[in-house]
């Protein structure tokens, strides 16, 4: 049994689609000796590249959430003198970008409370 | 009365027939040898700087110099780079490039080409990596499985050289290992929104935009789970 499912397993090929590692291990073997240099130069320089824009992204990451605290301590200044506010912000993160407001609108809350309660009268009116 | 229902129905048979062709024209960037040009000027200052260098090797320092010139125009689309320009940049320079070169070409070709998917979440603080995950596992799949159109593949046959199978292969996993990363640097973002969410007490609101190498996720985010 198990030596006819040997036979219909293929023999030398992968189900699997070619990983990366495969592509550029075939690649390898048909590259000339300067190419193959220049491939395994190439990878190596991809993996810096890598660690320097993890790096940048760290410090960008820290100076969003410096940023974002400063807002916020911004937004409860403006609180405590009254009024409304609205602030928009945009903050270059680790990943991308982060897009903050903070509103508020004492004029908003009132006219919806004021539309509520005429709401309220008219269905009891109504009702 | 029937003339102007006829003239209607024309100016309706007509705007059915031009949708679709001006949705084509605004949906991702062309395949036209002007279009690979200009993609490619989009290269970083270092890049350039090494293809004018071997532009005014291969065809003159007046050619060169024109070129530079006109790069800020054929950039913003004022002037049209000819055939000429296509030949030069995209079949003959490769055969003298670097390979280091070549491979930041195609990374700025996949950028153009293989990149520009946008999703757009809702996500919470504390749910959202079982929405994101998901997602970002997706745009890893295909920055692996990313191909070039096949009109760019046709026109660029330098591409299909061995090297640049190998250039293919390393372009896919970085960019595979790059989209991981942002996922784990998510969880210190999502630490800061999450105490910025808090702290506003219910007058905030967050959007969150992530930029992966093979596309672009839009995240709504509120505060504590939904």
């Amino acid at each position: 049994m198990a030596d006819e499912h040997e036979e219909l397993a293929p023999q030398k090929q992968s189900l699997f689609k070619l990983s990366a590692d495969d592509i550029l291990d075939n690649a390898l073997e048909n590259l000339d000796e300067r190419q193959a240099r220049d491939v395994k130069r190439k990878a190596a320089d991809e993996v810096v590249r890598l660690a320097v824009e993890k790096r940048l992204a760290e410090h960008r990451s820290e100076a969003a959430r410096d940023e974002m605290r400063a807002l916020i301590n911004n937004a409860n200044l403006l609180d405590q003198r009254g009024g409304d506010y609205t602030i928009n912000s945009t903050f270059e993160t680790a990943t991308g970008t982060t897009q903050v407001q903070i509103r508020k609108s004492r004029t908003t809350a009132l006219a919806l409370a004021a539309l509520g309660l005429l709401l309220l009268v008219l269905f009891l009116i109504f009702k | 009365m029937e003339i102007a229902i006829v003239a209607l129905a024309l100016v309706l048979v007509a705007a059915r027939l031009a949708w679709p062709r001006a949705l084509g024209r605004r949906r991702g960037p062309g395949f036209g040898e002007a279009d690979l040009v200009r993609a490619i000027l989009k290269l970083g200052p270092r890049e350039l700087d090494e293809l004018f260098a071997l532009y005014a090797r291969e065809f003159g320092p007046g050619a060169a110099r024109y070129a530079r010139r006109t790069l800020r125009k054929w950039r913003s689309g004022e002037v049209r780079p000819n055939r000429q320009t296509f030949e030069r940049i995209l079949l003959r320079l490769p055969r003298v490039m670097s390979f280091d070169l070549k491979c930041e070409v195609l990374r700025r070709l996949r950028e153009e080409y293989c990149g520009g998917d946008s999703y757009r979440l809702d996500v919470d603080t504390e749910g959202w990596r079982e929405a994101l995950e998901p997602l970002v596992e997706e745009l890893i799949r295909k920055s692996y499985a990313a191909e070039l159109p096949a009109p760019v593949a046709r026109r660029l046959r330098w591409l299909a050289d061995e090297d640049m199978r190998a250039a293919r292969a390393i372009l896919a996993e970085s960019q595979a290992r790059e989209s991981r990363e942002a996922l784990s640097m998510l969880r210190g973002e999502f630490g800061s929104i999450e105490e910025l969410l808090a702290a506003a007490g219910g007058r905030g609101r967050v959007t969150h935009t992530v930029r992966l190498p093979a596309g672009t996720i839009t995240l709504r985010v509120r505060g504590g789970r939904n």
